[in-house]
Order: C-alpha cells, then sequence, then structure tokens
C-alpha cells in the first residue's frame, strides 16, 4: 500500500466529498470530522431515547385504543431510531457504553427541546406535529450526509417519521373538533412549544461554530436559518387552518419574498436551558439514569449467560 | 354488525370469556407499557413495547367480537367501565416492579396464553376460533422471547438468580389467578367453547414446571403419580370483579384523559 | 465497564428469491436473542422471510484504503457481453 502524505489524503477526501460520494467506515478521514460525527450522531441518538420521555410518560393516560397503540408505537420508533443512530456512531470506533455514559454523566448534549415538559394530553400531539415536523426537515438534509452510516439511519429514520407527523397531526385535529376544553388545551400548548420548537433549527449562522465546518463536509447542507423558515412556512398555515395562532403577533407573510417574518426566539433561553437550567433538564436525565441503573443487573446478567452457555 | 350465536351456546357466559381475555389483555399491556423508555437497554425496549402493542391489540380484537355480540364498544370497555366491573385476573394487574418480575410474569402469562389460544383454536364458536387462531402466532413469539430470558437469568449471576427466585414466590401464586373458574363456564364446557380453566392450569404446570426448574428455580410444586400438587394459595377474585387497589389506580390513569370527554373526539 | 454487549450485523431478506441485505447492526447477549432483537428493530414494519445475524468481530472486510485489491489495469472488455456486436438476423 502506498504511503501518502496527510496533504494528500485531506485533498482526496475533499475531492470525494465534493463528488457528492460518501465516506465509509475505514475510509481514511480528517480527525475533525470524525469528531464532528460522533459529536453530531451521538447528539442525535441521545435525542431520540431522551425524547421518549416527555411523550412516553402520557402512554398510561392515552385516551382510546387507537391513541394508545399509536402512542406506544411512536415512542418505540424513537428507541428504534436511537438504536439506528448509535449503531452509526459506533462505527466511527466509539462505544454505545462509553457514548451513553457522556450523556448520563451530563455531558453529552440533546435536543433542547425535550427539556421542555409535557402538562397536558393536547403536548403530545403538538410534539409529534410540531417538533417532528421540524425534526423531519432537519433530518432530510441529513439523510444527504457525506458519512454513509449516518445517511443510511437517516433514510430509514425519515420514513418513519412521516407516521410520527401524521398521528400527531390527526391527534390535533380530533382534539380541535372537539369540546371548548380541548380545543383551549391544543391552544395553551402551541403558545408553550412554539419557541423550543424554533429553537430547535439552532442559532442564526453567526452563532454556531458547527455549522461552517459541517457544511464544508457537507454533514449539514443547510442553514439553520434556512431550516426554521422552511419550517415556519410549512406549519403556520397549517395551524391558522385548523383555527389555532402563534404566540407571535408579528408572523405575518411578506407577500415578496413569500416567507413568514417572525420573532426570534431568546437565544439566551437556549443556551440557559441547554447548559442544564431548563424546567426538566434534571428530570430526563434522572430517568435515564435510573433505567440505566435499574438494568444493569440484567445486562450483566445476560452477558455472563453467553459465555456460561459457550462453555 | 351483529354476530348470531349458535342456540346452544350460552351468550351471557360467552361474552363474560371474551371480556376477561380482553381485560387480562389490555391491564398487561398497560403494563408492559410502562417499561417503554425505561428498560434495561435500548433492544429490550423496543421488543417490550412490540408485546405491550399486540397484547393492547389483541384486548381491541376480543372487545370487538364482544360488541358484535351485543356488547358495549372497545373504548368504552377500556376507558368508561368502572375499575370493579374489569374482570382481569389480579396477576396482571399488579406494579410492574423490577425487571425480574416482569419477566417472570410474562413468562408464565405467555405460556397461559399459548395453552388457551391452543384450546380456543377448536372452539365450536367460529369468531372465537378464528381470533384464536390469529394471536397464538404473535403469542408464540412472545413467549419465544420471555422464555429466552427466563432460561437466561434464571442461573446467570447470583443477583439474577435472587431476583428472579424473588420473583417466581411472588408471581408463582398470582399466576394460578389466570385459570380461576368463570361463572357459568360449565355451559361453555357443554357447548364445546372451550375446554374450562382446570384442564388449561394442568396443561399450563406441564410446562412452566419443568422449564422454570431447569432454570434453577424452585416452585412450590410437586409432582406425585402424573398429578401436580401445588403448595400456594392461588390469588383469585378476579373474574367475579373482586378487584384491589392497584386495578383501581391502574384504571383511574387509564380512563382520565380519555373522561375529559367520554366518547368524544379523540 | 461495557455492559451493552457485543455487536450483530443483520442481514434481511424481504422475500424468498431476493438477496440478504445488511440493514444494521443489533448489541444481543447471544445469536439466538439477536435474531431476536433483529425482527423487532428491522422487521416490525416490513414483512420479512429470513433475518441473517453476524458477530460483527466475524465480518472479514476490505480496505478502502487498499487500492490494489480491486484494481484492474489492462482492458478486459472482451468479457463483457456489452463488447461484443449482436450480429444481423440471419446474416451469415
Amino acid at each position: 500500500m502506498n504511503e501518502k502524505s496527510q496533504e494528500v489524503l485531506l485533498a482526496e477526501f475533499d475531492a470525494r466529498v465534493a463528488r457528492g460520494e460518501k465516506i465509509e467506515p475505514g475510509d481514511w478521514m480528517p480527525a475533525d470530522y470524525r469528531k464532528e460525527l460522533i459529536r453530531m450522531i451521538s447528539q442525535h441518538a441521545h435525542s431520540e431515547i431522551v425524547g421518549q420521555l416527555p411523550e412516553g410518560q402520557w402512554i398510561p393516560f392515552a385516551p382510546g385504543f387507537r391513541r394508545k397503540l399509536t402512542l406506544v408505537a411512536k415512542v418505540q420508533d424513537e428507541a428504534g431510531h436511537g438504536q439506528l443512530l448509535y449503531t452509526a456512531a459506533e462505527t466511527l470506533g466509539k462505544s454505545r457504553e462509553a457514548m451513553m455514559d457522556e450523556l448520563l454523566t451530563g455531558k453529552a448534549k440533546y435536543a433542547n427541546v425535550f427539556n421542555y415538559p409535557t402538562p397536558t394530553w393536547a403536548d403530545v400531539g403538538i410534539i409529534g406535529w410540531l417538533v417532528d415536523t421540524s425534526a423531519v426537515i432537519n433530518q432530510t438534509m441529513l439523510a444527504q450526509s457525506s458519512y454513509g452510516p449516518y445517511a443510511r439511519a437517516m433514510k430509514r429514520i425519515c420514513y418513519e417519521e412521516a407516521f410520527h407527523i401524521k398521528q400527531g397531526y390527526d391527534s390535533i385535529v380530533a382534539l380541535a373538533k372537539g369540546t371548548p376544553e380541548q380545543r383551549a388545551m391544543v391552544q395553551d400548548s402551541i403558545n408553550r412549544w412554539w419557541y423550543p420548537t424554533l429553537m430547535m433549527s439552532g442559532p442564526p449562522t453567526k452563532l454556531s461554530e458547527h455549522t461552517e465546518r459541517s457544511m464544508k463536509w457537507k454533514i449539514k447542507t443547510k442553514t439553520n436559518e434556512q431550516v426554521r423558515q422552511e419550517f415556519i412556512n410549512l406549519i403556520v398555515p397549517q395551524i391558522r387552518a385548523l383555527g389555532f395562532e402563534v404566540p407571535d403577533p408579528d408572523c405575518k407573510l411578506n407577500a415578496q419574498t413569500g416567507h413568514f417574518e417572525y420573532t426570534q426566539p431568546d437565544w439566551n433561553e437556549l443556551k440557559r436551558v441547554v447548559n442544564g437550567d431548563g424546567p426538566c433538564n434534571k428530570e430526563r436525565l434522572d430517568t435515564r439514569r435510573k433505567a440505566h441503573e435499574d438494568g444493569m443487573w440484567v445486562r450483566e446478567a445476560l452477558a455472563v449467560a453467553n459465555k456460561k452457555a459457550a462453555a | 354488525m351483529l354476530l348470531e350465536v349458535p342456540t346452544d351456546i350460552p351468550k351471557e357466559a360467552l361474552q363474560r370469556l371474551l371480556v376477561a381475555l380482553a381485560d387480562d389483555e389490555l391491564v398487561l399491556g398497560h403494563r408492559d407499557s410502562e417499561w417503554t423508555g425505561h428498560s434495561p437497554i435500548l433492544e429490550e425496549d423496543i421488543a417490550f413495547s412490540n408485546i405491550a402493542q399486540d397484547e393492547i391489540g389483541h384486548a381491541l380484537l376480543w372487545f370487538t367480537i364482544n360488541e358484535q355480540l351485543g356488547g358495549k364498544s372497545p373504548d368504552w370497555m377500556g376507558f368508561e367501565r368502572n375499575w370493579k366491573h374489569f374482570t382481569c385476573c389480579h396477576f396482571t394487574a399488579f406494579p410492574k416492579g423490577d425487571f425480574a418480575y416482569t419477566v417472570v410474569r410474562q413468562y408464565l402469562f405467555d405460556v397461559g396464553e399459548q395453552v388457551r389460544l391452543k384450546n380456543l383454536s377448536t372452539s365450536s364458536f367460529p369468531p372465537l376460533k378464528e381470533a384464536a387462531e390469529k394471536i397464538i402466532m404473535e403469542e408464540g413469539y412472545h413467549l419465544m422471547h420471555s422464555q429466552s430470558l427466563v432460561e437466561r437469568l434464571g442461573d446467570a449471576t447470583e443477583e439474577s438468580h435472587k431476583r428472579m427466585q424473588a420473583a417466581i414466590d411472588t408471581a408463582f401464586p398470582q399466576a394460578l389467578g389466570m385459570f380461576e373458574e368463570l361463572t357459568g363456564e360449565d355451559e361453555l364446557v357443554k357447548a364445546g367453547v372451550f375446554s374450562g380453566n382446570e384442564p388449561l392450569k394442568e396443561q399450563w404446570l406441564e410446562i412452566v414446571v419443568p422449564a422454570l426448574t431447569s432454570a434453577s428455580l424452585e416452585l412450590p410444586v410437586e409432582k406425585k403419580n402424573g398429578k401436580f400438587t401445588i403448595d400456594a394459595k392461588a390469588e383469585e377474585g378476579g373474574r367475579k370483579g373482586w378487584q384491589k387497589e392497584h386495578l383501581k389506580q391502574l384504571v383511574e390513569d387509564l380512563q382520565t384523559v380519555y373522561k375529559m370527554s367520554p366518547g368524544g373526539s379523540w | 465497564m461495557d455492559t451493552q454487549w457485543e455487536t450483530y450485523e443483520v442481514f434481511h431478506q424481504t422475500k424468498r428469491g431476493d438477496p440478504h441485505v445488511h440493514v444494521g447492526a443489533v448489541h444481543a447477549p447471544d445469536p439466538h436473542m439477536a435474531l431476536q432483537m433483529a425482527r423487532d428493530q428491522f422487521a416490525r414494519r416490513m414483512k420479512c422471510a429470513s433475518i441473517w445475524v453476524v458477530r460483527t468481530k466475524d465480518v472479514a472486510r476490505t480496505d478502502y484504503q487498499d487500492e490494489t485489491f480491486f484494481a484492474q489495469i489492462l482492458d478486459k472488455s472482451y468479457r463483457d457481453p456489452k463488447a461484443f456486436e449482436a450480429p444481423d438476423k440471419g446474416e451469415h
């Protein structure tokens, strides 16, 4: 095998990415690219499994057979997505145990939107409809990722997300057709979830260290602002069509640009909440930590059972 | 669409059987779904969510047949009916406990389902027969899963053995309640609807006793002259609607949102 | 200590006649449980005729960096069906 210099390897790598070719496990890659991907993919995985909790806590209370079944399926998918993503990150050389450890000790970040509480049943539908719509816009882009395993995982995930959005929207439509109390529950939920959902796409480009590098290496192909604008343009008409409103009096369609104008979320709030000072951060991590610790004897026992059987 | 019941099959007893089957599935499915997001490992989280969905789906199926016989709608039965009228066995309603209790309960229930559904697959009432034939496949998968876990956890480590033994000590007498006699059962047996609970219990014992014993778990059961003697008091009462506090809490949770607008737009 | 179990690569066949396709991996304590985990993770929505699982450790792979492994410089189009002109029908 030829010994190549770092410069040549990097030039070949950049050219491969620019051609739209995928990078696969075992390919030479810059250390920064590997590091950035591990961070991004594991963060995405953490978001899925932490994301099981705000909706999962409503499974015992889901109203009626159809809603109960659908919600269990949805939250199951989130575990499934976490599983797919951790597996993709593992191909970059990091163990799932190490990634989980970072999550549970507070070292790793996850989608901030899940640090908000879900005090009403309507929140379940709103998460499925608003949060997942925003996620899908982001994820459709990520499915074009230059890293093969991540792109493949994202394709599977995007397919299942279509169900998530539909079940959320369907649940809200049912509430919209219901009693005044049910409609009020929906509006209250939108009021609380609007800005946290806008924050999902991330701060405007100037403020984000990660975006520039990610865009060069086709880890991301749209800016945060582009993703957020796409989300708003899509969702505001849907919300208004059901007779609800967004908690932003300045959210108006600009006839010339064709885009909705809107008030930026409070980016200082994002910083605060991301760094642990949100309403549910502690609760979410405590819950995941407890599940991890309570399950330790099971994981250990099953690992040993295999060795016993093999002996 | 109302189903016709042959004149020799007692309709009331038949509905009682269907509702008992449905209640068991709904209540255990509800308990199993409590693990979603909390399981020991991601892969188990996905597996248990599958089991929970299947069970809740089975409850829907049994309730649907009950509705076709003139009973109330599945949503009414599950989400509006008074908890005191549920006829699930107590076993299905106890809190989920630790993973050992859940796995043991699942295993004992799954074997119970296997013997029951096998029997119902020969039922003289066609809708019951067809439903049982459909469900038995999914339940077969559940059994494979719970059996795999029991076999492994039973004697893997000192801790797993301790927990599994404690789980068996608690769950075994409770599980016997699955075979509590149903009011009007004799008539159903005469009409060929099912074999009755006693034979099912015997078949269940034939399977679980050797299986658990080979997983190094002790049971309060002896086999003498081909017959089982059990040194434990069965946890019964559920089939007669004599339910306990934990079911009250479970049903309250189950019904609280739905009751905001019962029969309404959800 | 790693308590997440080792990984098994999962291959999934939609129906008889189709090839098995690599769809991902599961963490499992042994092959029997790996098959079940794979079914719940990769076959809960799609039809499936068969699943194979192989310990990740047992998969031998070619090296993307090794340019010689798949190298073919000499023109071997002589063995490509497209390299032949189809004779006109009836012409000898």
